[in-house]
């Protein structure tokens, strides 16, 4: 991850992909709000797209979704670009679908509904580890 | 009395099945289990709509199925401890769980048949009916409590009606899916078309009786004869994300045989080139496109205008606001000469500039109906047209409802003839949004700031708030609560709504998001943090903060920046469909109708709600257990043992189940063997000395408590019980059922570690004195058992104290009081002479009691 020698480090880019739009529309002002750059997604297809053309430092994806689920998402961003974390959000949390989903490489499983508060310091983790980890 | 009665007719009813009393009272305890389980859900949908939680429609759908689930387990539960088949609940459950369904499809209609909805019934909940514009005046007067011109909707549904009996709507949607998107004659051709089909058609049966009856009302209840109306436009949409300023017909002073003429111009105007057109740029569909239209009285406005809430092309921190003499209208149409004052946004709205017009002419109500010019009186046209009163009156208005909508607003308002501030519309105003990238980094701004606390309590509302701080407590004046202060405060109160729409935000120390406080700041949208533990000791009445209730902070100062970032937000989240939707699925699930268990309407057939079910369930349930140890504890259970205590109770214990340490078949117990721990504190109360020392009746204690067991009427008890009390025990629990004298009380207490299991309910009833005295003593046991945080009902000389979900040391410590309490109620009906012996006694009572309590 590259990261500034100035001090002020790069900001990370979040891709977030949920088929409810309540979702994308509730995480993006939020992220944005502590300095993320943010893009969103309500279809797999479009977002698996984006996924491909660049290169994102954090995925949150829902699990349950038409097209290709969020364990399928999760596969090719581990194989397009395996330093990216993705954290997996579902309103189906079972303990199958966590264990499977660490299996493939998740950082993190959050069940739906969720607060605001949790997944914003989910984030802000990965992101002291990546500064602590560059420097 | 009355119940009393029922429980001894009850009692003579012919044999049921007799269960082992264990196995009733398990049943018991799974309704408790229940019921607290329902509430918790209730209170979890209320908390989601705070905005804390990220929750989609699956939440909704998966929490009105176990809610479902479980409402119907409990009646079941209440069939197998009652043996009835509880049929009314069952098809009272049925009527609510099909409402949910419906909305959870989108297909519940809440107005019926009717195409007219009153005003006063409107809200943003019925934004669907009533369209944007009229669904945000309901909420502007029915819920800031501002002024709007009293009147109706003619809904969507008309609408509907109307364009579907001659395929209007078919040929919108077939002509704009046929449009190639370029061709501006062929879209000028096909809106003319439309709008000429429209003022052509006939309106849909019973549309213009409909109208004029409600006119007529209107007219009737306003004492007029010659009603005149505006009629404004309310489209899906209006007036929420997409602004529609100036894009459909308004049609001013309308007299009553032009009333449907006017409708049909607004319904035509739908389908206007230039509202056609936005609607496309906006990215709108055509199955999206409703029209309701919004009839209120004509309000002849002595001044008028626009007030936009936030201006910063003018400068940072202010509010703009163009006004002049007569209608409004020419404000918004930029057609004359007006004052333009410039004020601060933040509370006292000190005016920063007054620049005074030249009003030489007024727009006023035409004799005839429309409007017409007048020249302006002499000596009024370039003098200010408001006062610095009128000012600081709209300029709150202004900021109750923009915090209301989290954005700027565009408003606009009219003083009338007797001086009242009308709000006849608002809108949120957009065209300021800078791009974020432009905006200072958020990090930036709050880096420097000073942060009084951070990360303390819960948040109850998301928002930001701006604001000096207003510390109030038990004691506080409420009407002394400034406009656009922050409320701090050590607890929470249901009271504080009061002053909420004056309140830029709260912050206490204890308190929950799923208390009542917390709901209604949710109602009022206002930014709201509890259980901080440290508010009231950091911050003091006047200091100037700002309280991010998104990040949970409170900084020190005011950081303008929070403030405008939360109101440049690209939703707003409140009106996103989810949240709607679960507003909507709440309405059916949570309020309670069924308040007073002695009514007439406490019964299966009233339930309404969700929570109505439960509550009838639980008293019934609660009612059932009373029956059923009174009963079982006579026939069934192990031989009932005294209590012996210096102090002459007459009271027989019976141990269902781990209440004493005796044998079972001990015929006494001793103080000592009780193990029932909401007993054992209980007694602990009633043989406190300590309290009766600053007494200022002292009383003998053995001397009065002898008069416990002494004559009262047979008819009362049941034959075997006669002189005595009886308790119920097992190691957590309680019910004691007493008579003393002539009052008869019960007592029903769980206390154990879990505190969502915990309660205690009271009930008081009866005297020997008259009716008056034996109220003054009901309201004396309401203070002190709400001062001690109970949830009273009084109904003449009958109390009703209920307490829930404390812990196990705050229950016992309460149980302890009540010990107490009943003891010192006793003597005292014969010594309430005045309405301030009340007072009087509940302070002698709680200060001897909290030296008690806390020795």
């Amino acid at each position: 991850m590259t990261t500034e020698t100035n001090g002020t480090s790069k900001r990370l880019r979040i891709l977030i992909l949920d088929d409810e739009p309540i979702v994308c529309k509730r995480l993006k002002p939020a992220f944005q709000k502590q300095g993320y750059e943010v893009e969103t997604f309500t279809d797999s297809s479009s977002a698996m797209d984006r996924l491909k053309e660049t290169s994102f430092d954090i995925v949150i994806t829902d699990l349950k979704m038409e097209g290709a689920d969020g364990m399928q998402v999760l596969s090719t961003v581990k194989a397009l670009a395996p330093e990216t974390r993705v954290i997996i959000i579902t309103g189906f949390a079972t303990l199958e679908t966590a264990k499977e989903s660490y299996r493939k490489g998740a950082l993190d499983f959050v069940a739906k509904p969720f607060k605001l508060g949790d997944i914003l310091d989910c984030v802000r983790k990965i992101e002291q580890e990546q500064r602590g980890g560059a420097q | 009395m009355l119940q009393r009665l029922k429980d001894v007719l009850a009692f003579w009813r012919p044999k049921e099945r007799v269960l082992p009393f264990g196995v009733l009272f398990k049943k018991f305890q799974s309704i408790l289990e229940r019921n607290n389980h329902i509430l918790e859900l209730m209170a979890d949908m209320g908390d989601k709509l705070g905005g804390e939680y990220i929750f989609d429609r699956q939440y909704i759908l998966d929490v009105a199925e176990e809610q479902a689930d479980m409402v119907f387990k409990l009646i079941s539960d209440l069939s197998i401890l009652t043996q009835r088949k509880n049929v009314e609940l069952f098809l009272a459950f049925e009527h609510i769980r099909q409402a949910i369904q419906e909305e959870l499809n989108g297909t519940h209609t809440t107005s019926g048949k009717s195409y007219v909805i009153p005003l006063r019934e409107l809200g943003h909940d019925l934004s669907e009916q009533a369209g944007g514009k009229m669904a945000n005046v309901g909420d502007i007067r029915n819920r800031l409590g501002l002024s709007a011109p009293d009147g109706f909707v003619i809904s969507t549904r008309a609408f509907f009606d109307f364009m579907q009996q001659h395929d209007l709507l078919t040929l919108a949607r077939e002509g704009i899916a046929a449009w190639d998107g370029r061709d501006d004659v062929a879209l000028v051709q096909l809106s003319e078309t439309m709008q000429e089909r429209i003022m052509a058609a006939p309106l849909p049966r019973g549309l213009s009786s409909q109208v004029l009856s409600a006119l007529d009302d209107l007219a009737q209840r306003n004492g007029m004869r010659n009603i005149r109306i505006a009629l404004r436009s309310s489209a899906w949409g209006e007036d929420g994300d997409a602004s529609f300023a100036g894009q459909y017909e308004t049609a001013l002073n309308v007299p009553r045989d032009q009333v449907m003429d006017a409708y049909r111009k607004v319904i035509a105007s739908t389908y206007s080139y230039k509202a056609w057109r936005y609607r496309l740029f906006k990215g709108y569909h055509e199955h999206e496109v409703a029209m309701a239209v919004g009839c209120q009285l004509m309000v002849e406005s002595v001044v008028g205008g626009v007030l936009h809430t936030y201006a910063p092309h003018l400068a940072d921190g202010v509010m703009v606001a163009n006004a002049v003499w007569g209608l409004c209208s020419p404000v918004v149409d930029g057609n004359s000469p007006t004052d333009t004052i410039v004020l601060d946004r933040a509370a006292p709205y000190t005016l920063r500039s007054l620049t005074v017009g030249d009003k030489r002419r007024q727009l006023k109500l035409a004799p005839g109906g429309g409007t017409e010019w007048r020249d302006t009186p002499e000596g009024l046209h370039d003098v200010p047209s408001l006062t610095v009163e009128q000012l600081e009156h709209l300029a709150q208005a202004a900021m109750s409802i923009e915090r209301y909508y989290k954005r700027p607003q565009d408003i606009e308002w009219a003083y009338d003839a007797s001086g009242t501030l009308q709000i006849l519309q608002s809108r949120p105003l957009r065209f300021w949004a800078a791009p974020l990238s432009t905006e200072p980094q958020l990090e930036d701004v709050t880096r420097n700031a000073e942060v009084v606390f951070s990360g303390r309590g819960l948040v109850a509302q998301r928002g930001v708030a701006v604001g000096k701080v207003f510390v109030v407590d038990h004691g506080t004046d409420l009407n002394t609560f400034p406009h656009g202060a922050i409320l701090v405060s050590r607890f929470t109160s249901p009271r504080y709504s009061r002053v909420m729409h004056k309140a830029q935000g709260i912050i206490t120390d204890v308190g929950s998001p799923t208390g009542h406080m917390s709901t209604i700041a949710r109602e009022y949208r206002v930014p709201t943090v509890v259980n901080t533990d440290v508010a009231t000791s950091l911050l003091r009445t006047g200091d100037e903060i700002t309280l991010d209730a998104t990040q949970n902070i409170i900084y020190r100062g005011s950081i303008c920046a929070l403030d405008r970032f939360s109101l440049t937000e690209e939703d707003v989240f409140e009106d996103s469909y989810e949240y709607r939707l679960l507003r909507r699925v709440i309405k059916h699930t949570s309020p309670l109708n069924l308040l007073d268990p002695h009514a007439d309407n406490f019964k299966p057939s009233a339930c309404r709600t969700y929570h109505d079910i439960t509550r009838y369930i639980h008293e019934k349930a609660v009612e059932h257990l009373i029956l059923l140890s009174e009963r079982q504890g006579a026939q069934h259970l192990s031989a009932p043992k005294r209590l012996e205590t210096d102090y002459p109770l007459g009271l027989m214990l019976i141990d269902a189940g781990g209440g004493t340490t005796c044998p079972p078949a001990a015929r006494t117990a001793a103080p000592a063997d009780i193990a029932s721990i909401p007993m054992q504190e209980f007694l602990k109360g009633m043989t406190c000395e300590g309290m009766w020392c600053t007494d200022p009746v002292s009383v003998n204690l053995s001397s009065f408590m002898s008069s416990f067991t002494r004559t009262f009427s047979a008819s009362l008890a049941s034959p075997n019980e006669v002189g005595r009390n009886l308790a119920v025990v097992l190691k957590n629990y309680m019910n004691i059922n007493m008579r003393l004298g002539y009052h008869f009380n019960i007592i029903d207490a769980y206390i154990s570690d879990v505190i969502n299991d915990n309660y205690i309910y009271f009930r008081f009833l009866g005297g020997v004195t008259e009716y008056i005295r034996r109220s003054r003593r009901a309201r004396f046991i309401a203070m002190v058992l709400e001062h001690f945080d109970f949830r009273v009902e009084v109904h003449g000389d009958l109390v009703v104290g209920r307490l829930k979900k404390l812990s196990r040391e705050r229950m016992s410590l309460r149980m302890r009081m009540l010990g107490g309490l009943v003891g010192y109620t006793r003597q005292l009906d014969a010594r309430m002479h005045t309405d301030t012996d009340i007072t009087e006694h509940a302070g002698t009572f709680i200060t001897a009691m909290k030296q008690f309590l806390g020795a």
